[in-house]
């Protein structure tokens, strides 16, 4: 069981390892991350019926009993979160490959992919908070080499933006994380999450507050989003793609796990849930006013951040629940809206709506893998996004959150009209511009796997949100986590 | 998070109290569900279909319609007396969603005029689309529309019926926007699907108020014991919307004329046959439970009656005959619902089937016209009666049914309606019902006249020659089949008449003569007046006109007018929001994020600022020498105006900070800093020579100023939260670790233990972001060089 609980992390490392040493093997670089992809699916599988199952599982590593040593621990909502990261880092990975243009074009690609999964999975799984830290320099870092993959000094400029708001978010994070170690003597969750009860009220407001903003610029949520929608639309578009479905939502997994452990309340907090609803809205009009699908689409994450938050804002396990089944969903779902944005930058050009046109009439396929992701994105029956705007509905209802809530369902009818912007502009009316290429088959077959996984979360939504609320339960109940992690 | 725990107990028992719940063979339920899945399953399938196999497509799509069709026919028996069919299909139980199946009278009633009539239009469909359009990709938006439509009849979940509701909401928008070259048809798909989402959402937001009130979502059992209350009510008004968005009620109509910019069969099955009509059949499902709310009689009474006044006066300004009758429905809708605000269920649904035959027909028939005429303005059409007898004579039958003459079904439904409007409703009510009566026979006949009459030539009017062929079967039949059951079942109104009873779940009286009664009179004079207003027809229309100028005056804001305002509203504040936030400076960016992160705090420290601890500042006096010195050199770099010199300041303080670790008793923490410190200097100094000799400078004052403002208070608040937070905690960690170093690990250089040993995690992260920051480094420097040989060498 400890094994299982490294494995998430020593398979992508090893693979970015050996990825490294055959650099100039390329085949043999895509084989090999293909391969260490799907095993780490297999491994976060196997990972969530087990803890599931038997409750978390804690590997304390090099034998150092936390709070000494570094602790990882996979809870149910860790363990959901790996399994989906996985699919969705695997899915992209594959696309890259068919599409074989960003790891052609830049040597260092898929040691770098493995480190970004690594990263992510150290992230999830890490009962740390300086090893969270840790890990958000890993995604960071890759992430800085992903963005700036196409050469060019107008590229590296654009990317400017991402990499200094990145290095300021690292700078607050660990003066956040000194400021906690000094008034709580300890950097372990399991730990603080006894421990910051005797520190005095303002204090830990402070520093509770400290860790949201912090987590609250990698989520890009409202007022600290500005940076997202500058720099994701200018990476090559598998790389767009992984950073729009996983970077921010880690940033999401972090803020629900802290503060819920670290700084759990009894009420909602009007403060999340008022940043909550800017988030929507302000995303949303943002990707109104846009007129090329990849800009669409990177304001389209920060609105959707905005529902994810209003879930932890409730404080209340069916709003944690919602929001760990909307996380779930938005993974999937926004990567698959990149994706089929690089299919149709790939066939028409551009992804320029004033110039594409009539996709519907060349390439019906790609029109079908959109359609779904889409009216799943604005929340439409019976796809996935429903289920999760429901269950935030539902909870918001039952927190009697009225406001939020009816913002939340404002924002989402906004969605549906920049996504009926998107299909009108780019699907339908006459073809218009040389037809550049086919979309290839291996980029369809990776896109078509996740609108299936998209759906398939809608028909297990049950079995799903039956885990999630298990999850959320867990969340609320700091105690068992503390006993888990410090007494087992 | 089980909301509904006893959603499942209650799926199986016996629903509507009054009602004979007469549970039929399970193999019947399990014929439900498969048929019920049929339309969407061939709707896949129909999307593989390549574009030219036109016939298959007809077929396949013909398939499930004309199924259900004659299953629903079979079954109808015991569904007439009281029966119902259903099928548990649990989904999500935790949310309250099933997609669970009861299939009764009222169900029935709206399934098979969705697949009956569709059944129709996909015959037509064939025969009308021209060869370029992509036939099966059509006959797949019309097939899960169908789907859709039979869910909405037969779902007994709240959230269920949702699902099929929306499901039908985009099938129409796929629908409206098919000829996708066209500008106003993907305009009109927007503001089609966007009004009645917007609906959709208040509708879903309802559904969860009242399925918390009811403690369940299964309709049949919140019908059974309906809750009441202000919260009931507050649910039952955004369902309302739902309902009112999609039947195209005032002011939400101005999407129904829009949308005529589908192809005609779309608009004749959807726009006017049974889409328009879910929420009309959502208030008719209500109304057993709601229908003595305080807001269910004026409000929805109010909304129909102003949607059918309003509707049949524009309908009778319309030139193009597509938009007339689309008018005409809109009227059509208003009179079902305010029927339905009145209680008079029973008359509302005989209208509802009366208005589907008809105006169906009357819908193939303008296709039909613009086919061969190539154009359906009533302005250029002349003479096309005499060449086109048979059509003529289906028209006038089914605009007869409309008009309300007997032996119609049209007739039989209006006289129900009349007769019960004037036992239950006030006198402005039963004038405002005949003079929208009187303006429907009023555009019937004009739109007879307009379509075939042989007319006086306008001066541009296009005279029809021996141009205009009879159309092909496929063109005529079906309208001729509705046309022919408007006869039918007006002369033996017997099964529609139990079928409606039943759905009603009231008596009620449809018969081809209701003997003299007053209500004949109030229906011969909306006749009588409508042929008069037909025939004044030149000056009714000077009236009208003036009227509307009138309306003008006053801007009385019109729903196309509003909608086009919003949508222009949001798209200004779209632009307005995004070009002020999303700045593109990244010096603004960062000020924000500092000054937000920071700002609650800072708030705190000032509103609590009197009880702050106060730890000492300083132990010993060098670290305020050192501390003096680090802020000296801070403040030199700031106000440095060459890069190398701000670089050697930033040195200093790094200097002075590894000072005090050797204060600290760290002096290998102290000689990491200062090596690191001296590398970043020399490395800088390297790359600043490539670099221009002086920063950009902030040229205007007050930014200058701003910039000097955010970076003092980010200092301060940083520097209160570390005073604040004291530095108390760290001993037990600490003690631990140095109690454990030589023996447990090995090593006496505590710091390093920490680094290799105790949390050699952080470490190895640290060291594979070093890798990969010399992987990006060193592939930027490629990128670099690959970019400037091309510039250096312009071959």
């Amino acid at each position: 069981m400890k094994t299982l609980v490294t494995l998430p992390l020593v398979v992508p490392l090893a693979a970015a390892a050996l990825s490294l040493l055959m650099r100039r093997f390329l085949v043999a670089q895509r084989v090999l991350g293909i391969t260490a992809a799907t095993a780490s699916l297999g491994i976060a599988l196997a990972l969530v019926v087990r803890v599931d199952g038997t409750g978390p599982a804690v590997a304390a590593l090099g034998g150092w009993h936390p709070p000494l040593g570094i602790a990882l621990v996979a809870d149910r909502f860790a363990a959901l979160m790996l399994v989906v990261a996985a699919a969705a880092l695997l899915g992209v990975l594959v696309y890259a490959v068919g599409q074989g243009r960003v790891d052609t074009a830049m040597p260092g690609f898929h040691p770098v992919y493995q480190v970004l999964a690594a990263g992510v999975a150290l992230g999830l799984l890490t009962g740390d908070l300086f090893t969270l830290f840790v890990a958000f320099e890993v995604m960071l870092i890759a992430s800085y080499v992903l963005i700036t993959a196409r050469a060019g000094a107008a590229h590296v400029r654009a990317t400017l933006t991402y990499v200094v708001v990145g290095l300021t978010a690292s700078a607050l994070f660990l003066a956040t994380v000194a400021l906690i170690y000094a008034a709580a003597g300890t950097v372990n969750l399991a730990d603080l999450a006894g421990r910051l009860d005797g520190v005095s009220p303002t204090i830990r407001a402070a520093l509770g507050w400290l860790l949201f903003m912090v987590f609250g610029i990698k989520a890009a949520i409202f007022p600290l989003f500005f940076w997202l929608p500058d720099s994701y639309p200018t990476a090559p578009s598998p790389v767009t793609a992984i950073f729009a479905g996983l970077l921010t939502k880690v940033g999401v997994y972090a803020m629900i796990r802290t503060q819920t452990l670290l700084f759990p309340s009894d009420e909602p907090s009007q403060v999340m849930l008022a940043l909550a609803g800017l988030t929507m809205v302000v995303g949303v009009l943002g990707a109104i006013a846009q007129s090329d699908i990849r800009r669409i689409l990177s304001f389209h994450i920060v609105s959707q951040i905005g529902y994810m938050v209003m879930g932890l804002g409730f404080f209340t396990v069916a709003g944690l629940a919602a929001a760990i089944v909307f996380l779930v969903h938005q993974i999937v779902v926004k990567t698959v809206l990149f994706l089929v944005g690089g299919l149709v930058e790939d066939t028409a050009g551009t992804g320029n709506l004033a110039k594409v046109g009539g996709v519907l009439h060349r390439h019906p396929l790609v029109a079908l893998l959109y359609l779904p992701a889409a009216l799943s994105l604005a929340g439409l029956p019976p796809f996935s996004g429903f289920v999760g705007k429901l269950a935030l509905v539902q909870a918001g209802f039952a927190a009697s959150q009225a406001p939020v809530v009816a913002v939340s369902l404002a924002a989402s009818i906004l969605t549906l009209f920049s996504m009926a912007k998107i299909w009108a502009g780019a699907f339908w009316g006459q073809p218009t511009g040389e037809d550049c290429r086919r979309p290839g088959a291996v980029g369809l077959a990776a896109t078509g796997a996740l609108v299936v996984a998209s759906l398939a979360i809608a028909v297990v939504a049950q079995p799903l949100l039956g885990l999630a609320t298990r999850a959320g339960a867990d969340l609320l109940a700091a105690d068992v986590y503390r006993a888990v992690v410090l007494g087992g | 998070m089980a909301i509904f725990p006893s959603t499942h107990a209650t799926l199986g028992a016996p629903a509507t109290a009054g009602r004979r719940a007469l549970h039929l063979r399970a193999g019947r339920a399990v014929t439900l569900g498969l048929l019920l899945a049929a339309p969407f399953a061939t709707a896949m399938v129909l999307l593989a279909v390549p574009g030219r196999a036109r016939k298959t497509a007809a077929a396949l799509a013909l398939l499930p319609l004309v199924g259900f069709t004659a299953w629903a026919v079979a079954s109808a028996g015991p569904l007439l007396s009281g029966g119902e069919i259903t099928l548990a299909l649990p989904w999500i139980p935790d949310l309250g969603v099933a997609l669970d199946l009861r299939l009764d009278a009222l169900g029935l009633l709206l399934a098979l005029v969705a697949t009956g009539i569709g059944s129709l239009v996909v015959v037509y469909s064939a025969a009308y689309l021209p060869a370029g359009i992509h036939l099966p990709r059509f006959m797949a938006y019309l097939v899960a529309f169908a789907g859709g439509m039979v869910g909405v009849a037969a779902a007994d979940n709240l959230f269920g019926l949702f699902v099929f509701w929306e499901i039908t909401t985009v099938a129409s928008y796929l629908l409206i926007g098919f000829s996708d070259d066209k500008g106003s048809a993907r305009a009109a798909a927007l503001q089609a699907v966007l009004t009645t989402s917007a609906g959709g959402l208040a509708m879903l937001a309802g559904c969860v108020l009242l399925s918390r009130q009811a403690g369940t979502a299964t309709l049949s059992a919140i019908l059974a014991a309906p809750p009441s209350g202000a919260a009931t009510t507050a649910a039952l008004a955004l369902i309302l919307l739902g309902a009112f968005t999609k039947s195209a009620q005032v002011p939400f109509h101005g999407w129904l004329p829009a949308a005529m910019a589908a192809p005609t069969p779309a608009s004749a099955y959807l726009h006017s046959a049974t889409m328009v009509k879910a929420g009309v059949f959502l208030l008719a499902r209500l109304h057993p439970g709601f229908g003595s709310d305080p807001i269910w009689a004026p409000v929805i009474t109010t909304v129909g009656l102003a949607t059918m006044v309003l509707g049949a006066w524009r309908a009778l300004r319309q030139t193009d005959l597509k938009l007339l009758l689309a008018f005409g429905t809109v009227s059509q809708l208003g009179f079902m619902t305010a029927l339905l605000g009145l209680g008079l269920v029973h008359a509302a649904l005989a209208v509802l089937v009366g208005h589907a035959l008809y105006k169906s027909a009357l819908f193939l028939v303008v296709g039909t016209i613009d086919r061969t005429a190539g154009t359906r303005d009533l302005r250029v059409l002349s003479g096309l009666g005499r060449r086109l007898p048979g059509l003529l004579a289906v028209a006038a039958v089914a605009a007869a049914s409309k008009a309300g003459l007997p032996p119609l079904l049209g007739w039989a439904a209006k006289e129900a309606a009349f007769a019960e409007i004037l036992t239950v409703a006030a006198w402005p009510v039963v004038i405002l019902t005949v003079a929208a009566s009187a303006l429907t026979a009023a555009y019937a006949l004009r739109f007879v006249w307009g379509a075939f009459a042989t007319k006086a030539m306008a001066p541009d009017a296009r005279p029809l020659g021996a141009g205009v062929l009879p159309p092909a079967p496929g063109l005529w039949a079906p309208a001729a089949l509705l046309a022919a059951a408007s006869v039918v079942l007006g002369i033996a109104p017997g099964w529609v008449d139990r079928l409606v009873q039943a759905a009603a779940g009231v008596p009620g009286k449809l018969v081809l003569w209701p003997g003299w009664q007053p209500a004949l009179a109030a229906s011969g004079a909306a006749v009588a007046l409508g042929a008069i207003i037909h025939l004044g027809r030149t000056r009714a229309a000077h009236l009208q006109a003036a009227g509307e100028r009138l309306f003008r005056s006053l801007r009385f804001p019109t729903a196309d007018g509003t909608y086009r305002r919003s949508l222009e509203g949001l798209n200004r504040l779209a632009d307005a929001t995004t070009g002020t936030l999303q700045h593109g400076s990244l010096p603004v960016y960062l000020g924000v994020i500092l000054l937000a992160t920071l700002g609650l705090p800072a708030a705190w420290w000032l509103a609590g600022g009197a009880g702050m601890p106060a730890p000492p500042l300083a132990h010993r006096p060098a670290e305020v020498a050192l501390g003096l010195l680090a802020a000296a050199a801070a403040f030199g770099a700031a106000r440095a105006r060459h890069r190398l010199t701000a670089a050697l300041f930033l040195g200093a303080a790094g200097y002075a900070v590894g000072g005090i670790f050797v204060l600290y008793g760290a002096p290998d923490l102290a000689l990491t800093q200062l090596l690191v410190e001296t590398l970043t200097v020399a490395m800088f100094a390297f790359v600043v020579a490539r670099l221009p000799r002086r920063h950009e400078e902030a040229r205007l004052p007050w930014w200058r100023a701003l910039r000097v403002g955010v970076a003092l208070a980010v200092g301060a608040v940083v520097t209160w939260a570390a005073l604040a937070v004291g530095g108390g905690g760290g001993g037990e960690a600490s003690a631990a670790y140095l109690e454990k170093a030589v023996p447990e690990a090995g090593g006496r250089n505590v710091v390093n233990v920490i680094l290799t040993d105790f949390r050699a995690l952080d470490t190895l992260g640290e060291i594979t972001v070093l890798v990969v920051a010399a992987m990006g480094v060193a592939g930027l420097i490629a990128g670099a060089r690959v970019a400037s040989g091309r510039e250096e060498d312009p071959r």
